[in-house]
């Protein structure tokens, strides 16, 4: 647990930070209609710091730096110019394009100095777990000042002024997002950063109207969604990133529920019902695909089977029920042999007592044979279980049937009764 | 048709009589060879010496796994008269060029197509298959070329199909091979001699690139950071790392200079680490320029890492 809070600990005060600022620009974007520029500016960012190692500067020196902004900069004046495009053109169609030419041009540059690919690679992909408290200490004062700068402008309603200083209160907009781009792409990566420019933003659109109670919605919502995808990495161990935005995919899943569970007319039909059918067609569909296929993969029945294998009682015999698990048990054996003779040998490459070619050769084939015969278990798992499965066939194909007449008889019952109850009132 | 064009069109077709010109002055003067990476470049400068004209495919400091070929690859490989390769599964993009410029004795098992794997001792074949936590080659570890004891493998595998292929100068190859295997077994027992006190001393590296040379000179790679390959570390498993730094001494910690810093930085910075930073192919680093002097920058690194321990 400690050691947990020693990881986390400054990653999720990066995601605060992160999050405050970016949820600021997130509902600017999505009123833009915009939703894509944040990696266009990211990418002019790294093709600007690409072009800078093409020069000799190396990565991280004020000369890069400033050659990436720039190249930002060079990308918010002609999203600025996007305003003057004939409307009947998506304005993200442009911003799309932008993007790709970054990427293209950043890979033919990359192809004539191969040696700066990895540095100028880690300008996309930031770790948000290895964020370090001074990356933080840098950008914080700046994201106060441009975090201010913006809140002021939207409550002055810069942004809608018409002419030459609507288009400078543009450019400037998208110059600031740039330098915040810069900076966050580089600590948190592309995902990320979009993950925390799009969904509190999106929360927030979805429970309020005011402005400045989205901007709250959307900061609750992302602090809860980082905490949750944070401790779900550590507790999964799986990488922090990913987990973090699907955490977040979560966020917003539940938030559209709750959403429409709000409004009670849905609530007390709607969602019971889908489900209800969801669930019938599911398994109906699974039953079908048994009827039809019982050898091939049932995602359903596979699924169940893997979270509760007591299912497999059911429908295998005593005898196959044993020819199973015993298979796995020589599963297990060969697995746990392969690595035992694995570490036997990676061991013996440092310790005194060192092996020669042939008994190196004499493990690998053994390696090799456990790992054939791990396969042919495999196989003997699969032909059980798919054999008991065939005799499930007509079984699910009746089972199928059935829930389909009860499905169509429902619904014509209850197509009826709307008629009815239109007949009655009128 | 304007004049111009016309001009330029024929000022075009000089150049190219010129180049061709050139090329077979070049093609008569030196036996041409294409490898896919920089390592099998410099051991068929090796052997042969002047009487080859060596390319390799993929340019120093690229990623041979994941090289993308670039059109003018059939050229060189048109041009070429005898491929090297790695093989096993490091390699695989080669294969579709080769079909590509339909020259017989040059695909997989052609007179001309050299598999410089062929009679290494290979180490992790098969060992867990994926998610093993080894490395995803199925076939076994493809690193092989940094045990330097294997160039005497590689090497053979050349000079046969070199003398095979260019029958003339046979005699020369065979001389240079004797001279570079004589050249290898002092510079490797000197390797080995300067890295003794490290033998068995525990160390991280980033990704399963370094079992061969581990054997050769007795490194113990106590765990690669990423827990698969291609797989950035989760916290968890960065906590373990942390752990087993602390608890079993380590402080050097292994990376190929294309290989991501930020995990491995943060962990040396955590642990009371030093990053190594070590090159896996001629060219990675500007130091290793050659076969000699990429173990010869590695083995210095490696003791200069282990002098001063947490900078």
């Amino acid at each position: 647990m400690n050691d947990a809070i020693e990881l986390l600990a400054v990653p999720f005060l990066a995601c605060l930070v992160l999050i405050a600022i970016h949820c600021q620009f997130g509902l600017q974007v999505l009123k833009r209609n915009v939703v894509f520029v944040d990696l266009a500016l990211a990418q002019f960012a790294a093709l600007g710091a690409t072009v800078a190692f093409m020069q000799g500067h190396m990565p991280n020196t004020t000369a890069a730096y400033a050659w990436s902004l720039g190249f930002a900069w060079l990308a918010a004046l002609l999203l600025s110019l996007i305003r003057y495009a004939p409307a009947r053109v998506p304005h993200e169609a442009l911003v799309g394009v932008l993007y790709v030419v970054a990427v293209a041009a950043a890979m033919l540059l990359i192809e004539k100095a191969p040696q700066g690919a990895e540095h100028l690679k880690q300008i996309l992909t930031g770790s948000i777990l290895t964020t370090d408290f001074s990356d933080l200490a840098g950008v914080v004062p700046m994201y106060l000042v441009i975090g201010t700068i913006l809140a002021i402008a939207v409550r002055r309603h810069w942004f809608e002024r018409a002419g030459y200083s609507g288009w400078l209160a543009d450019f400037i907009f998208y110059a600031a997002f740039g330098l915040v781009v810069t900076s966050s792409v580089a600590m948190a990566g592309v995902l990320l950063v979009f993950t925390f420019l799009i969904i509190p933003a999106l929360i927030g659109m979805l429970f309020a109207r005011a402005e400045w109670k989205q901007l709250w919605v959307g900061w609750l919502a992302g602090v809860f969604a980082s905490v949750l995808g944070l401790a779900g990495s550590y507790r999964l161990d799986t990488s922090t990133g990913a987990t973090v935005v699907c955490s977040f995919g979560l966020i917003l899943g539940l938030a559209f529920l709750m959403r429409s569970l709000g409004t009670e007319k849905i609530a007390n039909s709607l969602i019971p019902k889908t489900i209800v059918v969801a669930s019938v067609l599911v398994m109906g569909i699974s039953m079908l695909w048994l009827g039809i296929q019982p050898k091939a993969d049932q995602p359903v029945l596979d699924a169940l089977e893997s979270q509760f294998p007591s299912v497999r009682h059911v429908y295998l015999t005593q005898q196959e029920q044993l020819v199973h698990t015993d298979a796995q048990r020589y599963i297990d054996r060969y697995q746990s042999e392969i690595e035992r003779l694995g570490k036997l040998e990676a061991n013996a490459r440092w310790q005194a007592k060192s092996l020669d070619d042939e008994m190196i050769q004499k493990i690998s084939s053994f390696q090799q044979s456990y790992n054939e015969m791990v396969k042919g278990e495999r196989f003997v798992m699969k032909e059980v279980r798919s054999r008991a499965r065939e005799r499930l066939r007509w079984p699910a194909l009746a089972m199928a049937l059935a829930l389909l007449a009860i499905t169509s008889a429902y619904f014509f019952r209850s197509q009826k009764r709307l008629e009815d109850s239109k007949r009655t009132a009128e | 048709m304007s004049s111009y064009w016309l001009g330029l069109r024929i000022w075009a077709r000089h150049l190219l009589l010129f180049g061709l010109a050139a090329c077979a002055a070049t093609a008569h003067a030196a036996f041409p060879v294409v490898t896919t990476t920089t390592d099998l470049q410099s051991l068929v400068q090796v052997v042969g010496g002047d009487r080859v004209q060596v390319t390799s495919l993929v340019t120093a400091g690229s990623n041979p796994e994941s090289y993308t070929p670039r059109p003018q690859d059939l050229e060189r490989i048109r041009q070429a008269r005898m491929v090297v390769r790695i093989g096993l599964d490091y390699d695989l993009w080669l294969d579709r060029l080769l079909r590509q410029s339909n020259i017989t004795g040059m695909q997989r098992g052609g007179a001309a197509h050299v598999d410089s794997s062929n009679a290494i001792t290979l180490l992790e074949v098969k060992q867990g298959g994926l998610g093993g936590g080894t490395h995803a080659h199925g076939a076994g570890n493809p690193h092989f070329w940094l045990d330097p004891l294997n160039s005497n493998v590689i090497t053979g595998n050349i000079v046969e199909a070199l003398a095979r292929l260019d029958p003339t100068n046979a005699k020369y190859y065979e001389k240079r091979r004797i001279d570079f295997l004589s050249e290898l077994e002092r510079r490797v027992s000197q390797w080995q001699e300067r890295l003794a006190p490290l033998a068995g001393r525990p160390l991280l590296a980033y990704h399963n690139n370094w079992p061969y040379m581990a054997r050769r000179f007795k490194l113990n790679i106590a765990a690669t950071v990423e827990p698969r390959p291609g797989i950035a570390p989760s916290p968890a498993s960065l906590a373990k790392l942390m752990r087993r730094m602390r608890d079993e001494n380590i402080h050097i910690i292994i990376r190929q200079p294309s290989e991501p810093s930020k995990d491995v930085d943060f962990l040396a910075q955590k642990a009371n680490g030093t990053v190594v930073i070590l090159a896996t192919s001629v060219g990675d680093l500007p130091q290793a320029t050659d076969y000699f002097s990429l173990f010869e920058y590695n083995v210095s690194e490696l003791l200069k890492a282990y002098a001063n321990p947490a900078k």
